[in-house]
């Protein structure tokens, strides 16, 4: 815990809300959720579809406005207007993965403009070779070949465009990286290949993550900590083992019970937990941020606190 | 067999990444897809030899077409050989005319296609990724769409001298709007997508990202109301001349030449027949040639 506190952190949200407009209703998206990543480590998000996973990420880039609280990277305020300098700093040292690397790829322009897209923005190199140089030396990190520079995205496979798509983000040379799903849109057989890349990239270039995933059985091995939101609020956040050992909200359990287990007989006669909202009584008082137990942090009212923890 | 018979090839995990690479080329495919269409590529032939050979009629002959006959005999002559399309009622060879008329309305036509797109496009790329602009934007699209045109061309030609330039204004102030319309549904769709997402995360700047994100997605529809709004002007350049509002009555374009063979069409149908059907014939090439190559642009007409 005491050594927990000395650790630098590197991005703090907190209680962030995004509503959109529906027609004339609004509804919130993200509702109140608080967060902060230590430099370093990986945490990542996970929720089902809709839970407002992108809308968080989204939020953090700046492209969704905070319509309350406040996100602060390095202790300042990158939610509300920030300076010229602040922009460029901001937008150098924190980038963003694609979900969908068939949409996430402008069709129209070769690999070599996106991949150096960010340096024209910024003006990050001296002259033509220099920029080469580095496209060069970035596609090559990420297992491409240079001269894919010169080719357009659609004559690339899936994996090969995210892998472009890292590029893009890596040749920024950024402290922090939101990995919105970077999977999931993926064949399943280079699933793992992509990952394996996320985790060497990370170990080479220092980076820090926030890797945001559907289900909880991808992010067990990379995670140090976890969040699950569930309908734009975060119900459970721990450190990953701990998580998995000592699940405490009925929805944590869900998704836990969901993850397909590789002793076929196991799985047969594995209990399927079925989350129902309905069994919490939050009408009179609303369940507040607890620390069950140290850094492990539940949504709940006192008497749901009071029996998970008991159990 | 021999141990050595066989080696393993050393793994590169480079090379492993040179499949799933394909040839398929946007524009290619665009193009085998319009000409593999009978009519788009012989309305396209036509018309590329009617404008061309009007464009160039001026160098190729040396007949005058306001030669006027001060002898009444070459007045309003049938087609023969000396003239092919006969003569007008000044004894002016229709031939020559019918020429040199097209090739002033496809400069009009031209000229105000250039105007009404390239407004038509930065506008409606504005529109449609500003998100702030749109309000105003639909208010000044209701404004000028309630207007019925033929109203506002005539007032226009009233207020202003007639001549090219005058057509030119009354026609593009209003034209660009529609074209910015359609560019600006394209682009919403557009703007939403995660490359543009990416760009903006990336801090890119709006100029780039409408020259580099959007507009190359646009050329299709650019092309394609291009050719819409080139028979659209000719049309309306004619329309302007048969009220008596269009260019000048020593201008020689297919307006003033319709206009003057509407007279004496009952004397003379000739007089009016020629410089029609090649205004037809042009009108609709461009038509349906901007039609056709609309279909072929779409990804999923592709072979
Ligand atoms: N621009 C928007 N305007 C209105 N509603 C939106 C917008 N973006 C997202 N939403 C809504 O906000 C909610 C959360 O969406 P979000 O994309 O953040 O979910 P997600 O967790 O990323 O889901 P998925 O796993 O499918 O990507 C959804 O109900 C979605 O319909
Ligand atoms: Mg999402």
């Amino acid at each position: 815990m005491a050594a927990e506190d000395k650790r630098e952190i590197l991005l703090e949200v907190k209680n962030l809300t995004v509503d959109f407009k529906l027609g004339r209703r609004k509804f919130s998206a993200v509702d109140d959720v608080s967060f902060h990543i230590y430099k370093g480590e990986t945490f990542s998000l996970v929720g089902e579809s809709g839970s407002g996973k992108t809308t968080v990420s989204r939020a953090i880039m700046g492209i969704h406005q905070a319509s309350q609280g406040d996100i602060l990277y390095k202790g300042e305020s990158v939610s509300g207007n920030m300076t010229g300098s602040q922009e460029r700093k901001f937008r150098q040292s924190v980038q963003m993965i694609f979900q969908d690397p068939m949409a996430s790829l402008n069709e129209r322009a070769k690999v070599d403009y996106i991949v150096s897209e960010g340096l024209y923005n910024f003006k990050l190199f001296k002259g033509e070779k220099e920029r080469k140089a580095k496209v060069e030396r970035t596609l090559r990190k990420v297992g491409l070949l240079p001269d894919f520079a010169s080719r357009f995205p659609h004559e690339f496979s899936g994996g090969q465009r995210q892998r472009i798509g890292i590029a893009r983000a890596l040749i920024m040379e950024p402290e922090f990286l939101v990995a919105d799903e970077p999977i999931s849109a993926l064949d399943v057989s280079i699933r793992a290949q992509i990952l394996n890349l996320l985790n060497k990239l990370k170990k080479e270039e220092d980076l820090t993550y926030l890797f945001i995933a559907h289900d909880l059985s991808v992010v067990r091995l990379i995670s140090d900590r976890i969040a699950v939101i569930y309908k734009g609020k975060i119900v459970e956040l721990a450190e990953s083992e701990e998580l998995f050992r000592r699940p405490l909200h009925p929805y944590t359990k869900g998704l836990l019970s969901a993850i397909p287990l590789p002793d076929p007989e196991s799985e047969k006669n594995k209990n399927l937990l079925i989350y129902d909202p309905s069994i919490h009584d939050y009408d009179k008082v609303p369940p507040s941020w607890c620390e069950a137990y140290p850094g492990h942090w539940v949504l709940a009212d006192e008497r749901e606190l009071d029996l998970w923890r008991r159990r | 067999m021999s141990d050595d018979a066989f080696t393993f090839a050393p793994w590169n995990p480079e090379a492993a990444e040179e499949t799933g690479y394909s040839h398929y080329s946007y524009w290619r495919s665009t193009f085998r897809t319009f000409i593999k269409n009978r009519l788009s590529l012989t309305l396209l032939i036509i018309m590329g030899v009617l404008v061309l050979f009007s464009l160039l009629y001026p160098v190729l002959a040396s007949v005058d077409p306001n030669k006027v006959a001060l002898d009444s005999s070459l007045w309003n002559r049938r087609p023969d050989f000396a003239h092919i399309f006969g003569t007008d009622g000044l004894g002016r060879d229709i031939w020559a005319r019918t020429w040199y008329g097209t090739r002033t309305s496809i400069l009009l036509a031209f000229t105000i296609a250039f105007f009404d797109v390239g407004i038509g496009v930065v506008a409606g790329a504005l529109w449609g990724y500003v998100r702030k602009s749109d309000q105003i934007m639909t208010e000044i699209y209701n404004v000028i769409t309630n207007i019925p045109s033929t109203v506002y061309l005539i007032l226009l030609s009233y207020i202003m001298k007639p001549g090219f330039w005058t057509i030119v204004i009354a026609m593009s102030s209003r034209g660009w709007i529609t074209i910015a319309r359609f560019i600006r549904n394209k682009v919403i769709s557009l703007r939403e997508s995660e490359y543009n997402v990416a760009s903006r995360c990336l801090g890119t700047p709006l100029n780039r990202i409408l020259g580099k994100n959007i507009i190359p997605f646009l050329v299709s529809i650019i092309i394609m109301q291009t050719a819409l709004t080139i028979p659209y002007s000719i049309g309306a350049e004619v329309f302007l001349g048969f009220i008596g509002l269009g260019l000048p009555l020593d201008t020689v374009s297919l307006g003033n030449m319709v206009n003057q063979g509407r007279s004496n069409f009952m004397l003379y149908p000739f007089q009016l027949t020629w410089p029609t059907v090649i205004l037809a014939v042009i009108t609709v090439s461009f038509y349906i040639v901007g039609n056709k190559f609309a279909d072929a642009s779409d990804p999923k007409n592709h072979l």
